[in-house]
C-alpha cells in the first residue's frame, strides 16, 4: 500500500516531457487511477513519473464537424459533463458508467487507453467507432487506428518516448449507438460490456458495429456477426444468429466475475438485448 | 525534477490554511493529511474502492489514496474537518438526524463525497444519490438512511 | 423525562460527522510502525530467514522472527473459555510468528522502523528459504486426513460431536416421506470498514495496549497470560472502533508480535491493517449440511438428521470454536421437532483463519432449518407460512425446552406470525410476484422465520455515578463500536432517573475505568449491559432520597421523586442539583453504585422478507427488504431499525454478492476489486416493524436484542425469493449470477 521510491518531474510543456520520457526510465503519469493503485500494491514500478497534469494543453474536446478531437488528458468528468453528449452519445454513455464519481474526477482518457486494460470502458468504444489514436514523441506524431492500438492486456502500442495526445472520433450520423456494461457490483470494470453502433435506413441495417470488453485480451470487434445483419430487417432470428456468432468467435477469460462460459452466454443476451430482439 | 529518495516541496492550502512540507514524491495525499493531523480523512482499503479517504481537491471529489502529496502542490483541499466553518455543515447534521452513521468510519468520506455531488447536483433523486455515491462503502448503515441525510441536506443547503 | 421506547438521536455523533473521531490509527502517539513478512505458501517449513538487507534499510529499527518472539509467549491464544469448552477441542495455542506457516498469509516476521513506507521498503528485502509443505485447503479434502494441517495432533479433525435428541430411527420409519436436504454456507469476510489495530506501549514494567477490539477485558487477560505480566499492569484502551461485527474479537498474531516487539524494544509499537491484512486475519462462515427429513404428509416435522462440517482455517481461533457447538443446538429453531441426530465436525484447512461474524452460529443454523422448512413446502405443495405454522412451537408450551435443552423464554409464535404476515403483505407480495411473472417480470418475493439465541451471560458490568454536579456517568462493561448502545442505555439510565439525557455522559472500553467488563457481541449489551446500569441507576437513586430526607428533614418514605425533583409529601421539595451537591457535603458522602449482573440468553423472533428481481443475464437485485421482529421491549426503534438495515444489507451481500474465494495454491482473494461488498447501488428499500406488543426478556430492560437478526435471516429470505423467481432450488450462498443464469435456460428448455 506504500509505493516504492520514485522520482518526480511535472514538465509544463509537451515537448519537456516528451524529452523527459525519451532519457529516462519514466512513466506518465496522467489521472493516475490505475498507475498510483498499482505503484501501491507494488506490482509495477518506474525510476520517475512524468505528471502531465500541468499542460493543459492536452485538454479539451473540439468538434471538428466530421469529427471530434479529444485531448489525452480530458477526465472522464469532463466528457460526462456534457460536451460529447451529443458529439459522440457512445462515448459519452461509457463514460457516464466508468469507475465512480471520485475516480472519473481524476482519470483521462489517455491514462484509460495507455493502459489497455482489456476490461475497460474506453477501449470498446474507440474499437466500434474507428477512432484513431494520436501518438507524440519527439521525433514524429503517430496515427494509430483503435484497432491496432490495443496490442493486448495492458499492452498498448506506445513506444518509448512516446505519449497518447489525442484521440480523433469520427462523428457518426444517423446511427444509434448503445452502451451496455455488466457489472457484479457496482463501479467494477465490466464483466462484459458492448459498445454497439447500428445505421437502419428504409427499414433495412446499412451498417453495424459491435465492440466489447472484458471477453478477451483486447477490445473485440464481432465483425463476421456485424456482417449478418448488413442489407437486412431486424428480426428476432438474425439477431439470434449475430449474438451467436459474436459470442461463439472469443473465448473470454473466467475469473472472479464470471466463467468463460458465463461470459459468452452474457454477450448474447446483451447482444440481442441492445438490438431489440428478446434473450 | 526531482530523483528517486529526495523529497520535494509542496504548497498546499488546507481548509484555508497555507502548509508548506518537504515530502517523499511517492507519499499518498492521505498519509500527508493524516501525518498533518487531519485524521477525520480515512484508509479504508488498497484498491481505491471504498472512498473513506475522499478529500476535495480545488473543489472537487477525489479518493485521496488515489493521488499524490505532490500532486496537491499549488492546489486546494478541503477535508472533513473544514465543511463545517465553525458549526455543523448542514450534510454534517443530516447525518447525524438521520442515523446515516453508525461506526462512523465510512462517515467523513460519505459526506465529503456527497458535499461534491450536492455541488453538482444540488437536487438529486435518490437514483442520482446513489449514483454519485457507490464509490464509497458503508459497512453498517445499509445506506438507506445515508441516503435520506443526503435528500434532506439538499433541501436546507445553505 | 420519557426515553425508552422513542427514536432519540446518538448522543455521540458530533464528534464522528465533524471528523474528529479517533480510532487506533489515529491516535497520535510516538511509535515504531511495524508490518509483516508473510507466507507466500499454503504450508511450509522456514529453513531460514535472512534480513541482513532489510535492516539496512533507511528508517528500519529491528526485524524479530518466530524464533525471537515466541519464546516470549507462555502459551498463546486458545479457544475463548467462557463460552468455548477446550475438553472438546484438539488444537495448538497460536504463535506470535510462524514457524510453520499454515496459511497464504501467515506472518512469519516482523519489521519495525520510523515509517510505514520504510517498512514496506524493508519487507520486500527479507529473503525467506522455505520448504514447501503439502497443503489442504478444502474442508472435505481434509476430512480424508491425507494431509495434516498439525502433524501433532494427528488429525485435522478440531472438533467431532454428535448431537442426538429423541428417536431418530423410529421417526424416519413412521415419516410419510424423506426429503434429503443440503445447505452450505461459502467462506466470507467480515470487512469491517476500520481495517484491525494495535497501539502496544511496554515501558517500566506497564502494558499500555490501544486495540480496535470488542473485548478490552479479555485482551487484558489474555496479554497478562501469555506475557506474564501482572494483569493490574495492563490498560486496554478501545478507541473508536470502526465496525467489528465480531471479527474483532478475536487475537491475531500480529496482535501478539506487536506486544512482544514493544516488550523486547521498551518503545511503542503500532500496526494498522491493510485492508488485504484485514481480509486474511479474519474470515468467516464456511459451513456445509448434508441430511434428511422426515415428515408426515399433513407438514409435520418429525426428524431431521444430517452432518454439518465447520471449516476452521488453519488455527483455531478465540470465537469459532463457538459454531460447530450452537449451529447443531439452534437448528431446531421455532420448531416443533424433537427428533434430531446431527454429526458435527470441524476440520483445520490451510487457509486463513475464521472467526465469528455477525450471527455467529445462528445464521448458518437459520439457514440450515428455513431451507428445510422451504424445501418440505416444495415437496408437499404447502405454503412456505403455512408448513411453518403448522410447526412452530405453541404458546402454551412456552418456556419451552428444546430438543438439547435451550430454554426459549418468551413469545408466541405463531399470534406473532399471523401479525407479521399482515404487515409485511405475505399473500399480497406473492400474488403480486406471480401477476408480475405472467407479464414477463422475473421478480421473486421470499420468506425465512427466525429464532435467535442471544443476549449471553454470563455477566454483564454497569456503574452509574452522579457527581457533585449532578452530572451522571454511565461506565458499561459492554463495548459499543457503532450499534448505538451507548444511546440506548442513556436513555435507559435518563428514564430511570427521570434526568435530562445531556446529562449522561457514556463511558466504556478502558480496563482502567471500567472495573470489569465482556464486551459487546451476540446482541447481548442492551439487554444485559443495560439491565446493570438500570438496576445501578434505582441504587443510586435510593441514596438520593435518601439524601434528600435528610435535607428535607423527613423520612425517606415521605419523599418522593420525579422529573428532577425530590417531593415531600406537604409539598416541599429539593432539586436533584442540591441533592447531588449534598450528597458530597454530608456524611457517608459519595454517588455511586456498580452492579454486575448476572444474566442469561433469551430468544427474539422475526419474520423477513425480500423481494428480488432477476434481469435476463441472471444478475439478481433485491429490490425491497421487509422485516417484523420481535426483539422484546424495543429502547430506540431507530436504532433498532438501522441494525434491521445494516443486518440486511450483509445478507444481501452474502446471498448475493461476497464470496471469500481460495484458490488451489491457498490464496484468499484479498482486496475488494475481488470481493464485493455491496455499495448503494446494491441495496434495497428496507421497511421495519416491530411487534405491537413484544414478549419481554427476564432482564430488567425487557430487551432481547437485534443487532444480528437481519444477517440470521436475510440469506435464508433472500435464496427463496430467488427460487420464487425462477423456479429452481438453490441451496447455497452466495448465488452468483451465473448460476442463476443457469437455472434459467435448465427452465426454459
Ligand atoms: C475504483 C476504480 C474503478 C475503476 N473502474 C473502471 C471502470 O469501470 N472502467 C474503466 O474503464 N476504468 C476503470 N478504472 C480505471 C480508470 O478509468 C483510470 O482512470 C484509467 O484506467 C487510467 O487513467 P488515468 O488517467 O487515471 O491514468 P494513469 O493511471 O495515470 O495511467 C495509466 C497508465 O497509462 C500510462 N499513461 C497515462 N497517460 C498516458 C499518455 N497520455 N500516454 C501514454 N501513456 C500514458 C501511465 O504511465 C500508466 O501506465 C477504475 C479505477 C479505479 C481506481
Ligand atoms: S482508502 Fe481510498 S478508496 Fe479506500
Ligand atoms: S457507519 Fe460503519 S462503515 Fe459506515
Amino acid at each position: 500500500m506504500y509505493p516504492s521510491e520514485f522520482g518526480y518531474f511535472k514538465p509544463s510543456t509537451l515537448k519537456e516531457a516528451l524529452d523527459f520520457l525519451e532519457k529516462e526510465d519514466a512513466r506518465p503519469l496522467a489521472g493516475g487511477q490505475s498507475l498510483i493503485p498499482m505503484l501501491k500494491l507494488r506490482v509495477i514500478s518506474s525510476k520517475f513519473l512524468v505528471d502531465l497534469n500541468g499542460l493543459s494543453s492536452l485538454s479539451y474536446v473540439k468538434d471538428e464537424g466530421d469529427k471530434v478531437r479529444i485531448g489525452s488528458m480530458t477526465k472522464h468528468a469532463d466528457l460526462v459533463k456534457g460536451n460529447v453528449k451529443e458529439s459522440i452519445p457512445l462515448l459519452y454513455d461509457a463514460a457516464r458508467q466508468v469507475g465512480d464519481f471520485q475516480v472519473r474526477n481524476m482519470g483521462t482518457i489517455g491514462g484509460s487507453i495507455s493502459n489497455a486494460d482489456p476490461a475497460a470502458d474506453y477501449p470498446s468504444v474507440l474499437t466500434a467507432l474507428d477512432a484513431k489514436v494520436i501518438l507524440d514523441s519527439n521525433h514524429a506524431k503517430r496515427e494509430v487506428d483503435a484497432k491496432d492500438f490495443f496490442k493486448g492486456p495492458f499492452n498498448p502500442d506506445i513506444r518509448k518516448g512516446e505519449i497518447v495526445s489525442e484521440v480523433v472520433f469520427p462523428k457518426l450520423s444517423g446511427y444509434t449507438t448503445k452502451y451496455v456494461k455488466v457489472v457484479r457490483r457496482a463501479g467494477d470494470y465490466a464483466m462484459v460490456s458492448l459498445a454497439m453502433a447500428l445505421k437502419v435506413k428504409d427499414g433495412k441495417v446499412e451498417d453495424l458495429r459491435l465492440a466489447y470488453s472484458g471477453v478477451s485480451d483486447t477490445p473485440y470487434r464481432a465483425r463476421e456477426a456485424e456482417k449478418l445483419l448488413v442489407g437486412k430487417e431486424i428480426s428476432e432470428e438474425n439477431v439470434r444468429e449475430v449474438a451467436e456468432m459474436a459470442s461463439s468467435a472469443v473465448n473470454p477469460p473466467s475469473d472472479v466475475r464470471g466463467s468463460s462460459w458465463y461470459r459468452r452466454e452474457v454477450m448474447k443476451v446483451i447482444t440481442m438485448k441492445a438490438l431489440g430482439g428478446q434473450p | 525534477m526531482v530523483n528517486p529518495g529526495e523529497k520535494v516541496k509542496v504548497r498546499v492550502k488546507i481548509n484555508g490554511v497555507e502548509y508548506e512540507e518537504n515530502v517523499s514524491p511517492r507519499k499518498l495525499l492521505v498519509h500527508f493529511l493524516r501525518d498533518l493531523g487531519f485524521t477525520g480523512t480515512k484508509v479504508g482499503c488498497d484498491t481505491s474502492t471504498c472512498g473513506a479517504c475522499t478529500v476535495l481537491l480545488n473543489g472537487k471529489s477525489v479518493k485521496s489514496c488515489t493521488v499524490l502529496a505532490v500532486q496537491a502542490d499549488g492546489k486546494e483541499i478541503i477535508t472533513i474537518e473544514g465543511i463545517g466553518d465553525g458549526k455543523l455543515h448542514p450534510l454534517q447534521e443530516a447525518f447525524s438526524d438521520n442515523f446515516a452513521l453508525q461506526c462512523g468510519f465510512c462517515t467523513p468520506g460519505m459526506i465529503m463525497q456527497a458535499y461534491s455531488l450536492l455541488k453538482e447536483n444540488p437536487t438529486p433523486s435518490d437514483e442520482e444519490i446513489k449514483d454519485g455515491m457507490h464509490g464509497n462503502i458503508c459497512r453498517c448503515t445499509g445506506y438507506q438512511n445515508i441516503v435520506k441525510a443526503i435528500k434532506e441536506a439538499s433541501k436546507v443547503r445553505p | 423525562m420519557n426515553y425508552v421506547g422513542k427514536p432519540v438521536k446518538r448522543i455521540n455523533d458530533k464528534k464522528f460527522v465533524a471528523g474528529k473521531s479517533q480510532y487506533v490509527d489515529d491516535i497520535q502517539v510516538s511509535a515504531l510502525h511495524a508490518g509483516f513478512v508473510r507466507s507466500p505458501y499454503a504450508h511450509a517449513r522456514i529453513r531460514s530467514i535472512d534480513f541482513s538487507d532489510a535492516l539496512k534499510t533507511k528508517g528500519i529499527v529491528a526485524v524479530f522472527t518466530g524464533k525471537d518472539l515466541n519464546p516470549m509467549l507462555k502459551g498463546g491464544p486458545g479457544p475463548w473459555v467462557t463460552y468455548i469448552d477446550t475438553k472438546d477441542w484438539r488444537y495448538v495455542p497460536r504463535n506470535a510468528l510462524a514457524e510453520e506457516p499454515r496459511y497464504v498469509g501467515d506472518p512469519v516476521a516482523i519489521v519495525l522502523g520510523i515509517d510505514r513506507y520504510s517498512v514496506a521498503d524493508a519487507i520486500d528485502k527479507v529473503n525467506v528459504d522455505y520448504e514447501e509443505l503439502p497443503a489442504v485447503t478444502k474442508m472435505e479434502d481434509a476430512l480424508s486426513e491425507k494431509v495434516l494441517v498439525y502433524k501433532e495432533l494427528g488429525t485435522n479433525v478440531g472438533y467431532r460431536k454428535n448431537f442426538t435428541s429423541g428417536n431418530i430411527e423410529e421417526a424416519f420409519k413412521g415419516a410419510d416421506k424423506v426429503i434429503p436436504v443440503e445447505a452450505f454456507n461459502t467462506r466470507l469476510i467480515p470487512s469491517p470498514m476500520e481495517p484491525r489495530g494495535i497501539v502496544a506501549r511496554y515501558e517500566g514494567g506497564s502494558l499500555t495496549v490501544w486495540y480496535s477490539t470488542q473485548i478490552p477485558h479479555f485482551a487484558r487477560e489474555e496479554f497478562s497470560k501469555d506475557f506474564g505480566i501482572p494483569s493490574s499492569r495492563i490498560r486496554v484502551i478501545m478507541p473508536d472502533v470502526g465496525g467489528a461485527f465480531g471479527s474483532k474479537a478475536h487475537f491475531t498474531s500480529e496482535d501478539l508480535a506487536v506486544v512482544a516487539s514493544s516488550i523486547k524494544l521498551g518503545r511503542a509499537v503500532r500496526w494498522t491493517a491493510t485492508r488485504s491484512e484485514e481480509m486474511i486475519s479474519s474470515n468467516a462462515r464456511h459451513n456445509s449440511f448434508k441430511g434428511e427429513v422426515a415428515v408426515k404428509n399433513d407438514g409435520t416435522l418429525v426428524g431431521i438428521r444430517g452432518d454439518l462440517l465447520i471449516d476452521l482455517g488453519a488455527y483455531l481461533t478465540y470465537t469459532e470454536g463457538l459454531q460447530p457447538a450452537i449451529i447443531p443446538l439452534m437448528v431446531p429453531g421455532p420448531y416443533r421437532v424433537k427428533n434430531i441426530h446431527i454429526t458435527s465436525t470441524a476440520v483445520y484447512t490451510n487457509t486463513p483463519p475464521i472467526t465469528m461474524y455477525r450471527g455467529a452460529s445462528r445464521p448458518e443454523a437459520t439457514f440450515i432449518i428455513e431451507r428445510i422448512m422451504s424445501t418440505v413446502a416444495d415437496e408437499l405443495h404447502m405454503d412456505d407460512l403455512e408448513l411453518r405454522e403448522k410447526n412452530l412451537v405453541r404458546a402454551d408450551e412456552m418456556p419451552y425446552k428444546n430438543p438439547f435443552g435451550l430454554t426459549y423464554d418468551t413469545g408466541d409464535y405463531l399470534s406473532f406470525m399471523r401479525e407479521a404476515k399482515e404487515k409485511l403483505k405475505y399473500q399480497e407480495m406473492k400474488r403480486w410476484a406471480e401477476e408480475e411473472r405472467r407479464k414477463g417480470r422475473l421478480v421473486g418475493i421470499g420468506t425465512a422465520f427466525y429464532l435467535e439465541i442471544s443476549a449471553f451471560g454470563p455477566w454483564e458490568y454497569g456503574e452509574v455515578r452522579v457527581d457533585e454536579m449532578g452530572g451522571v456517568t454511565v461506565i458499561t462493561g459492554g463495548t459499543p463500536h457503532g450499534q448505538g448502545t451507548d444511546t440506548g442505555i442513556a436513555q435507559v439510565v435518563a428514564e430511570e432517573l427521570q434526568v435530562d439525557i445531556s446529562k449522561i455522559n457514556v463511558v466504556w472500553g478502558d480496563t482502567q475505568v471500567v472495573a470489569s467488563g465482556m464486551g459487546t457481541y451476540g446482541s447481548r449489551t442492551i439487554s444485559i449491559a443495560g439491565s446493570a446500569v438500570k438496576i445501578a441507576s434505582s441504587q443510586v437513586l435510593e441514596k438520593m432520597k435518601r439524601v434528600a430526607a435528610r435535607m428535607l428533614k423527613a423520612d425517606v418514605e415521605e419523599v418522593s421523586y420525579s422529573s428532577g425533583e425530590f417531593t415531600h409529601r406537604d409539598g416541599r421539595k429539593v432539586s436533584w442539583d442540591d441533592v447531588a451537591r449534598e450528597a458530597y457535603a454530608g456524611k457517608d458522602p459519595g454517588l455511586y453504585s456498580s452492579v454486575t449482573l448476572e444474566g442469561d440468553v433469551t430468544f427474539p423472533y422475526g419474520l423477513h422478507l425480500a423481494v428480488v428481481e432477476i434481469e435476463d443475464t441472471g444478475i439478481a437485485k433485491v429490490k425491497e427488504y421487509r422485516a417484523c421482529d420481535d426483539i422484546g421491549k424495543v429502547i430506540n426503534p431507530a436504532l433498532a431499525e438501522a441494525q434491521i438495515h445494516g443486518g440486511a444489507m450483509q445478507g444481501v451481500g452474502q446471498a448475493l454478492y461476497e464470496e471469500a474465494k481460495i484458490d488451489e495454491n491457498g490464496q484468499l482473494g484479498v482486496s475488494y476489486a475481488e470481493y464485493f461488498v455491496p455499495t448503494m447501488v446494491e441495496s434495497p428499500t428496507y421497511v421495519s416493524y416491530f411487534a405491537e406488543n413484544p414478549f419481554q426478556s427476564k432482564y430488567a430492560t425487557g430487551t432481547k436484542g437485534v443487532g444480528e437478526a437481519a444477517l440470521i435471516v436475510g440469506p435464508a429470505a433472500i435464496v427463496r425469493a430467488i427460487e420464487d423467481a425462477v423456479g429452481k432450488r438453490f441451496n447455497k450462498t452466495p448465488i452468483p449470477p451465473e448460476e442463476i443464469y443457469k437455472a434459467m435456460l435448465d427452465r426454459k428448455s
